[in-house]
């Protein structure tokens, strides 16, 4: 479903010159599978996402998602991604309705439709008391299942998420990890940063370590154990990135 | 296409959402502008009538040396003949108007048929000092021309044979031309800012706010094109800024009518019509300008990390447009071609030009040339930044 191939992103600063923030990366994640992609920070998560997001544009290589480049058809590409990430927020000034109704339209899906979406989610997500209610007045658990709503309306077959249980609290990082569960039920390919540990081995199929934008180690848990002997991936973790440096 | 208009929408109802811009589109141009005006009217019409009516302190050193001029002076309407010591250093602290100094043999020699010299002290940067000083050479004047008609008497003839042309002026200009002038120097000013201001915070909201709030990424990350998020976006700001510009200038016009219906029943300082055309004129001017400052306004705060940079960012882009603005408060400097072609001093001439009633299509046509030129160089740049990552993603 998702192919990435020899991905390289070059970041000119000016203070600090040229920074490869992603380092000839490649890799796959087929549908109904959840793939972990774990590093430091600064060690080209975001950016890689970002790049599948169509938010950055690759220095080279490309990625497909569902067959289709992401270089040559963004837009298509775009239809077929549901993007979250940490720091993502809501316009607060609108309606949950209103926001699900905007992005609605921006993916071409009738209001009408869209409402009847947004309806099945209320119910599943527990949103129905809050669906009229100005985003400013919402808590922090509504807000994220609001972001959860917006990321699935579409029905993408992908789903692409940066850090998204960052600074969340334990219920709200749940309904992150339901929806990743859920994703993967539904074929969805769903490919997920993190520098939690316990997360990634809780819910990663496979997993991809990077460190300062290179691919060090990918696979499943259980390959990477028994590569290293090693039982916890912080240990398979640590142990990936001691050998690089 | 289609997206552009969705966008639109929901930008716009989001802003119009927004308190600050609520405020600045509507609240400040509907009360600021009568405010103003009104405040800007009674100050200065008080004033002058004051100063006008006031008697004046004066001093005459020397007055024994011809009795008669002194007398005459100190008879004046409006003039009180005080004694200082010092009367330099009066006129200084401003307790004296103005001193009269008359020389010794002033007497004997214009008795001989001779010229006398009388000086006047005043201050020219006093405007009271300067009223006190016309006053003064206005009795000299008379008392000459009354030496004048004797010293003809004695010799036989009439006065008028001094006088074979007489000059008496009439001010064409209508009073409302009069007190209108005043306003029409400061209202070109008001309207600009407001209309920047307008833009301002929709500008800030919709490009550095979403960055803050991190919407940004998710509209990004939706089928709509960057060309389209911008042209939405820009839209909603040059809206906004429109309706500020309309809002103040029916604020004006209302302003004015309320001012000139009570200038007539005598109750107001006002004395100011804004003409149908004058008005649509304004209107038209105001297009290519909002255009520019929401154009250029959604760039820098584009750039922005946050709403706070993206205002100190913008300050100083205030005192850009500010300062050609108050072109119109110059005296003296008239539309010409060069000054037509200079972005913010032209609006501002030709839009003093028009709240005087003074339509000159010519450079109208011009300045809204030119300035839509300028706005067009703004919108593409603007288009430009949403393509660049190290703007919509800068760290
Ligand atoms: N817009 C940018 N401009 C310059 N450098 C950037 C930009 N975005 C990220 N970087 C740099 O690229 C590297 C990778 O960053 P990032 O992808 O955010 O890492 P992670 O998400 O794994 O913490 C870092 O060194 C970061 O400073
Ligand atoms: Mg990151």
């Amino acid at each position: 479903m998702v192919k990435v191939e020899s991905l390289l992103k070059i970041f000119r600063d000016k203070k600090r010159g040229e920074i490869i923030a992603v380092d000839n990366l490649s890799f796959e994640c087929k549908s109904g599978m959840i793939l972990g992609v774990l590093g430091l920070n600064g060690a080209g998560k975001t950016t890689t996402l970002r790049i599948l997001a169509t938010l950055l544009k690759p220095t080279s290589g490309t990625a497909f998602i569902d067959g289709i480049n992401i270089l040559e058809k963004p837009d298509r590409a775009k239809e077929r991604i549901g993007f979250l990430s940490g720091d993502t927020g809501l316009y607060r000034r609108l309606t949950p309705r209103e926001l699900v109704c905007y992005f609605g339209e921006l993916y071409d899906i009738p209001k009408k439709e869209s409402n009847k979406r947004l309806e099945k989610f209320a119910e599943q997500l527990d949103m129905k008391e809050f669906l009229d209610t100005k985003i400013d007045k919402l808590s922090t658990g509504q807000k994220q299942k609001v972001s959860i709503a917006r990321t699935m309306l579409h029905n993408p077959k992908v789903l692409i998420m940066d850090e998204p249980t960052a600074g969340l609290d334990i219920i709200a990082s749940e309904n992150i990890v339901q929806l990743i569960y859920e994703a993967k039920s539904q074929n969805r390919a769903v490919i997920f940063s993190t520098h939690m540990m316990y997360e990634a081995q809780k819910v990663c199929d496979e997993i991809i370590i990077i460190h300062r934008g290179k691919l060090i180690r990918s696979g499943s848990i259980d390959k990477m154990r028994s590569e290293t002997g090693m039982e916890d991936l912080d240990n398979i973790f640590i142990e990936s990135i001691r050998e690089v440096i | 296409m289609n997206k552009v208009k969705t966008i639109y929408k929901k930008e716009f109802l989001d802003v119009l959402r927004d308190r600050r811009t609520l405020i600045s589109m509507i609240v400040v141009p509907l009360l600021l502008i009568p405010l103003m005006t009104v405040g800007m009217s009674t100050i200065v019409g008080s004033q002058l009538k004051k100063t006008k009516a006031e008697t004046h302190k004066i001093a005459i050193e020397g007055a024994d040396n011809y009795p008669r001029l002194s007398e005459y002076i100190a008879s004046t309407d409006g003039l009180e003949v005080v004694s200082v010591d010092d009367y330099k250093s009066a006129i200084a602290d401003k307790s004296l108007g103005a001193a009269v100094v008359i020389p010794e043999s002033a007497a004997t020699a214009v008795e001989m048929g001779d010229s006398a010299v009388v000086k006047i002290y005043y201050d020219a940067a006093e405007i009271k000092s300067q009223f006190a000083r016309n006053r003064i050479t206005k009795s000299i004047a008379a008392f000459k021309d009354s030496v004048v008609s004797e010293r003809l008497k004695v010799l036989g003839a009439d006065v008028h044979i001094l006088n074979p042309i007489s000059v008496r002026t009439e001010n064409v200009a209508s009073e409302e031309k009069m007190s209108g002038y005043a306003l029409a120097i400061f209202l070109p000013y008001i309207i600009i800012i407001l209309t920047m201001v307008g833009a301002m915070y929709p500008a800030i909201d919709l490009t550095a706010g979403e960055k803050e709030r991190g919407t940004l990424e998710t509209i990004l990350a939706s089928p709509a094109s960057r060309m389209e998020i911008a042209a939405g976006k820009f839209l909603t700001i040059f809206t906004a800024s429109m309706i500020t510009a309309l809002i103040s200038l029916i604020s004006l016009t209302l302003t004015a009518k309320i001012g000139m219906a009570n200038f007539e029943a005598g109750s107001s300082d006002i004395a100011f019509k804004i003409q149908p055309l004058s008005f649509i004129v304004l209107l038209l001017l105001m297009l290519p300008i909002s255009c520019l400052f929401s154009a250029t306004l959604m760039t820098i705060s584009l750039f922005a990390k946050s709403y706070k940079e993206a205002q100190s960012y913008l300050t100083p882009a205030m005192m850009v447009v500010i300062i050609p603005s108050m072109i119109s408060f110059v005296p003296g400097i008239e539309l010409n071609f060069k000054l037509a072609l200079v972005p913010i001093v032209n609006i501002s001439l030709v839009a003093k030009e028009a709240l005087m009633g003074n339509i000159q299509w010519g450079y109208i046509g011009l300045v809204f040339l030119s300035t839509a030129v300028l706005a067009s160089l703004s919108v593409f740049i603007a288009k430009r930044q949403f393509d660049r990552e190290e703007v919509l993603f800068r760290i």
